[in-house]
């Protein structure tokens, strides 16, 4: 523009003011915005802009055959991508009522709590930064490479494994493979406790989450909130427990809740879920050798399978909450109709909205990241 | 909208004749390549595979790279995936307010063809048609290790003098913003002063200025108060622009 054309901006005579709070900033996690209207440094309003990352997914994924859909639902949540994979493999087996092998089912217990761990990592490093707390953020990041590692063997994929598909998994596991994922466990939990002294007990952080962004069980389950957002205000539901899938309700493992519902609590209940994850792959490691078999079901020509007309919703529990897939078939060979109900909309866009008024500029950012929404999925 | 071929430019500006000019001009360059500072915008998945880039296990930091959270602070605009149209908007904003010379990354896919979102409405599909892109890396996504071998070969180019899509920006404006135009409609404008600036670097060309400047300079509007977001009485009720 000309600067001949600039002209003063006036603001109303009054104390409140309005502020982008992304899509490029720092404190946002990933490609969001957050208008937040101010009176002072307290926000007052706060509204989601999403939409930086509309793809339009569900659409897309009516486009295409059954089984390249499975190359596109990881990435409706990047962090975090096995469950997208698996949960969408149990919609197609359930519309085709195709059994999974034993074996199938347990590794992909296994790929699901790698994927958590993962996840969790690398939400404790965002949120440490955002209190300015980069060594956690580094060490996270490192950890988490140690697990993406693990799945490169396994997969060939450091992010995105395109490896549960209806019917199975691609392929066994290589040789020796066990003994790695047992030393990674060990070197993550010995990690834990440098965790616990560096960020989680730490007193700057603990002074900065206590009593931020409090949510009580009431708002939480009327606003829709699951996963570990719902376990902090006190309430276990897990939907590993409560509507068992797969091996789980084979699998010993406790559900963390913590009572208080703010951003520590939020963080503190990751952190838990970090030694059950640890805890569940132990199991898997323990119980693998001794159920053999094949990894897949023979499923029909790919190019031309056609699933049979229905609807099913399955579920699974991915790190950030409970994940959906809602699929209608009308017996061709795409789907009709595909909608995920993806944990991080409810957390991103509702929540947040509430969370955030009254909070304080600076701890806008921590309110998001504790919640740890994941922008993509809520666009999807 | 008419096709014109990129040409690069001879690295060394030949009306300066002294030999002494061509020493700096070559320091400068040095200098500019081993100091860059990546501005942190992450529009994608791609975005996922820069902190371990960054941090302790491969440590963007020693090649002299770092993250900058400001576009007036940052040399390199990565884009990292896909780029939907109302992100588009907001990266022409952001590369506009970097200050020359200025390098952009295309990481992924998405930003060469659209990647796997080829089909979708939402996506831009090639990004060097609204951007002048220096590098490209593909992948879905590349690797820490391919991120920082592109980052090493940006640092070859901008060395050699070949890393100049900001100048190309300013001699082929007019086809940057036609395709801009096409995208998001003839009332489309930012507040940069685009043409005043390539004027200012001496690299006003015929390209420049054509019919869709032409059309920018009917259609622009002078920057007014910001149309509230918020209701007074604290309806959450939007007014003003619509977004996408």
């Amino acid at each position: 523009m000309r600067p001949e054309n600039y002209q003063a901006i006036s603001h109303p005579p009054s104390n409140e003011y309005e502020l982008n709070f992304g899509p490029n900033h720092p404190g946002i996690e990933g490609n969001y915005a957050l208008k937040v209207k101010l009176h002072g440094d307290v926000v007052v309003a706060a509204r989601a802009d999403g939409g930086y990352l509309h793809r339009g997914f569900e659409k897309l994924m009516e486009g295409r055959l059954w089984i390249q859909n499975i190359a596109l639902v990881p990435r409706i949540c990047v962090p975090d991508p096995v469950p997208m994979e698996v949960c969408y493999s149990m919609a197609v087996e359930a519309l085709t009522d195709m059994e999974v092998p034993e074996r199938a089912q347990w590794l992909r217990v296994l790929q699901l709590e790698l994927s958590r761990i993962a996840a969790h990592l690398f939400t404790f490093g965002g949120h440490a930064a955002t209190t300015g707390m980069y060594t956690t953020m580094y060490w996270g990041v490192a950890d988490r490479d140690q697990v993406l590692d693990l799945f490169e063997e396994w997969t060939g994929g450091r992010v995105y494994h395109i490896y549960n598909i209806p019917g199975g998994v691609r392929r066994d596991m290589p040789a020796g493979f066990l003994d790695r994922v047992s030393r990674t466990m060990d070197y993550i939990e010995s990690r834990l406790p440098d965790y616990d002294n560096l960020f989680f007990t730490n007193q700057v952080f603990v002074d900065r989450a206590r009593d931020t962004g409090p949510m009580n069980q009431q708002q939480a389950l009327e606003w829709g909130v699951t996963g570990p957002n719902l376990r902090a205000t006190g309430l276990a539901f897990d939907v590993r427990r409560d509507d068992p899938y797969l091996v789980y309700d084979q699998i010993d493992f406790d559900i963390p809740t913590e009572a208080p519902g703010d951003a520590w609590a939020r963080t503190l209940v990751r952190r838990q879920e970090l030694k059950q994850s640890i805890h569940i792959v132990r199991q898997v490691v323990e119980k693998l050798p001794s159920v053999g078999g094949p990894v897949r079901t023979q499923i029909p020509n790919p190019l031309a399978w056609n699933v049979p007309a229905g609807e099913t919703y399955t579920r699974v529990e991915s790190s950030k909450g409970e994940l959906g897939y809602y699929v209608v078939s009308d017996g061709g060979d795409k789907p009709h109709r595909v909608h995920v109900r993806g944990p991080s909309s409810m957390h991103a866009v509702q929540v947040l909205e509430q969370l955030a008024v009254g909070a304080r500029l600076e701890d806008v950012a921590q309110i998001m990241f504790s919640l740890d929404a994941c922008p993509p999925e809520v666009d999807r | 909208m008419k096709e014109i071929d990129n040409p690069i430019e001879a690295p060394v500006d030949q009306s300066r004749t002294n030999p002494l000019a061509r020493v700096f001009d070559e320091l400068v360059r040095f200098c500019r390549s081993r100091s860059m500072f990546m501005l942190h915008y992450c529009t994608g998945c791609g975005a996922i595979e820069l902190p371990p880039a960054m941090t302790s296990r491969f440590d963007m930091e020693r090649l002299g790279i770092q993250p900058m959270v400001t576009p007036r602070q940052a040399d390199i605009l990565l884009i990292t995936g896909y780029v939907s149209i109302k992100t588009l908007k907001r990266v022409i904003l952001t590369y506009e307010q970097m200050g020359s010379p200025k390098y952009v990354i295309g990481i992924c896919s998405c930003t060469v063809n659209g990647g796997m979102y080829w089909q979708s409405y939402a996506t831009a599909k090639q990004l060097d048609q609204y951007l002048p892109v220096d590098l490209y890396i593909a992948g879905c996504m590349p690797r820490p290790e391919a991120v920082l071998e592109g980052m090493r070969k940006l640092m070859d180019r901008i060395r050699s003098g070949e890393a100049d899509g900001w100048k190309d920006y300013y001699r082929r404006y007019d086809w940057y913003l036609g395709n801009q135009q096409h995208l998001f409609g003839d009332d489309w404008q930012t507040p940069a002063d685009v043409i005043g600036e390539a004027s200012h670097y001496d690299l006003a060309e015929p390209g420049t200025e054509g019919e869709h400047t032409r059309l920018l300079q009917q259609c622009q509007k002078p920057l007014e108060p910001q149309q509230t977001f918020f209701q007074i009485g604290g309806s959450l009720e939007k007014k003003g622009e619509s977004h996408e």
